[in-house]
């Protein structure tokens, strides 16, 4: 009887406990919004105003209408999906290569891929810059194409070699005695059952580049080829201090990302950690 | 491999048995055609050519580059002027380096402490409340996750803003006069101390999430054999949680290492490193000389010394990792 309220008691702790620390983390998030949402004239006192009163679309506006924000946004979709893309494609590749087939040099393989996942990318910068200026890529998107498909290849050629060992060889095999060619029962039953782990490998690689910046700020000097990422670092400059229209930019470069960690959140969470370490 | 043995429990899909290891040797032993064989290679070659293009060779080159003088202007003349080790005594010789080399250490070192405790507390409460509180937390975690670097950092801008920030303002509310227009990046520790919360804030439901996944994984048994022998919640921890964790922990411990030391943009776009220099890192030390005042040499050397120190700091974990990976291969 005395124990149960104790751990009654344990309980509630716990959930005010945790209903604090769910308030941090959502916090900023609920700011960011609220603030896209004020009024310029009520942003600017030092009145209280953790609630807004009065709501308008005006900050979004101003946004979407402010050069270069709407052609970042295009720059930064258009790089990011084109190397998820390519990264995606080839990764799986040699996902198929490394689980499903025996062959000299294998284990060669499987390190290089492993080493190359731990290389820290931005010490490369250099070097790649070098690179980028001797091949006459400088501030042109497809060299930032090219640097987000090498930065996620590794990752995505890991992970979904861990999804294509979790799905059994017997079922493909089944289906080439049923009839089907190698290719055939591949299509008919790996690639389905891979679905959700394309899925989950492309949205991670897809925030990978969505969000990188020491390259794109790097390699780009032309404004018009900016990323969002380095368009709304300088924000204090396109908007002075026109916090409302920064907020609801910000609001909008997250909208695409967090609709996709509301679909794949529970893969990601395995994917990543499976992938980025084991076999 | 027991390194991750706690999340192949919660992750079936990714386990990779024993059996299905052994089954696809079965596959080539048909005898293949010339065709057949050649596949597998085939198929690697994309990846292969890509990453010694995109990967191996830039990493020949920083090495080679950091042995160069190289400036802007050897560069446009084509010049190639070797320098020995230059380079590295010139950057080693100056305590400003030293002084940022350390920041970043220290500055890693808290960050991934903070969140890797801050990570793992949350995990263990996720377990002990009731349902609806925790989808409202994970909810939570997962804004605070999917907010884009960049988007979060102009948010903590904003929420620590000098004059119509929220968080002078509700100081003030609370009584804290002195809070009033007070700027929070007036200094570098204090730059660095709120470029430090970001970094935690965005770093913990990853590790949340992680760590949660595997304590659900571990035996409910263990637990109850420890209810009868009576054991306390700190010795059920030490007993039970701990051993089961440990591996998943310094995993994450080691991933951790490597984001955060590598921190870029959200330094950069911050305070560009200021006030002052003082909340330079050894990345944003990088680009500044790398890329703003076109010493590539120099740069270079740093790249590599940051490489250095990377492995020197996940060095013991690195070992592991790979040997436990030549086992599994």
């Amino acid at each position: 009887m005395k124990a149960k309220k104790v751990s009654d008691a344990k309980k509630v702790t716990g959930n005010v406990v945790a209903v604090v620390v769910a308030l941090f983390f959502a916090f900023p998030t609920y700011w960011m919004v609220a603030t896209a949402l004020k009024p310029r004239k009520d942003m600017l006192t030092s009145d209280y105003d953790l609630i807004p009163f009065s709501v308008t679309g005006s900050n979004f506006a101003t946004a979407w209408a402010k050069p270069g924000f709407l052609s970042s946004l295009g720059n930064s979709l258009m790089v990011s999906l084109s190397a998820v893309a390519a990264a995606v494609v080839i990764g799986l590749l040699a996902a198929l290569a490394l689980s499903r087939m025996r062959f000299r040099g294998r284990k060669g393989f499987v390190m290089m891929l492993l080493v190359a996942q731990m290389a820290p990318f931005e010490a490369l910068l250099i070097p790649m810059f070098l690179m980028m200026r001797d091949l006459d890529m400088l501030d042109r998107l497809p060299t930032l194409t090219l640097i987000y498909f090498a930065v996620t290849l590794p990752f995505c050629a890991w992970t979904l070699r861990g999804f294509v060992n979790g799905i059994p060889l017997e079922l493909e095999e089944a289906a080439m005695v049923d009839g089907c060619g190698r290719w055939g029962a591949f299509r008919r039953v790996t690639l389905p059952l891979l679905g959700p782990g394309l899925v989950a490998t492309s949205v991670f690689a897809f925030v990978t580049a969505w969000n990188e910046f020491l390259f794109a700020l790097s390699m780009i000097n032309d404004q018009a080829k900016q990323t969002l990422p380095v368009w709304l670092s300088g924000f204090k400059t396109a908007f002075g201090t026109d916090w409302g229209g920064t907020m609801a930019a910000s609001t909008l470069f997250t909208l695409p990302v967090l609709v996709f960690f509301l679909i794949v959140q529970r893969k990601m969470v395995t994917g990543v950690t499976a992938g980025a370490v084991k076999g | 491999m027991t390194a991750v043995h706690t999340t192949d429990a919660a992750v079936p899909t990714n386990s990779s048995s024993a059996p299905r290891r052994a089954a696809p040797d079965g596959a080539p032993r048909r005898r293949g055609s010339a065709f057949d064989r050649a596949l597998p290679y085939l198929l690697l070659a994309p990846a292969v050519v890509a990453i010694l293009w995109l990967i191996g060779w830039p990493v020949l080159s920083v090495l080679v580059t950091s042995f160069r003088k190289l400036n802007l202007r050897e560069l446009t003349r084509g010049e190639v002027v070797w320098t020995g080790l230059d380079n590295y005594t010139e950057i080693l010789g100056d305590p400003d380096f030293w002084a940022i080399a350390a920041r970043t250490v220290v500055f890693t070192g808290v960050v991934v402490v903070v969140s890797v405790l801050a990570g793992l507390l949350i995990a263990l409460l996720m377990r002990q409340i009731s349902p609806v509180v925790r989808i409202a937390l994970q909810v939570a975690l997962l804004l605070a996750w999917a907010m884009p670097l960049l988007a979060a950092t102009t948010v903590y801008q904003w929420i620590f803003d000098q004059q119509y920030g929220i968080l002078n303002k509700t100081l003030v509310q609370l009584g804290f006069d002195s809070f009033a227009g007070f700027s929070w990046f007036s200094t570098g520790t204090s730059t660095l101390g709120v470029i430090g919360l970001l970094i935690v804030w965005q770093a913990i439901p990853f590790l949340a999430f992680s760590l949660y996944a595997g304590a659900i994984g571990i035996p409910k048994d263990q637990y109850e054999a420890a209810g009868i022998d009576g054991a306390s919640a700190w010795q059920t921890f030490r007993a039970v949680t701990w051993p089961e964790l440990r591996p998943l922990l310094l995993m994450v411990t080691f991933l951790s290492l490597l984001w955060d030391f590598k921190v870029f943009a959200q330094v950069w776009a911050m305070r560009q490193g200021g006030p002052d220099g003082g909340s330079t890192t050894l990345p944003v030390y990088q680009y500044l000389e790398g890329i703003s005042k076109s010493h590539f040499g120099v740069a270079a050397a740093v790249s590599v010394v940051m490489v250095a120190l990377l492995a020197l700091l996940t060095a013991q974990y690195l070992r592991r990792l790979v040997r436990s990976q030549e086992g599994e291969l």
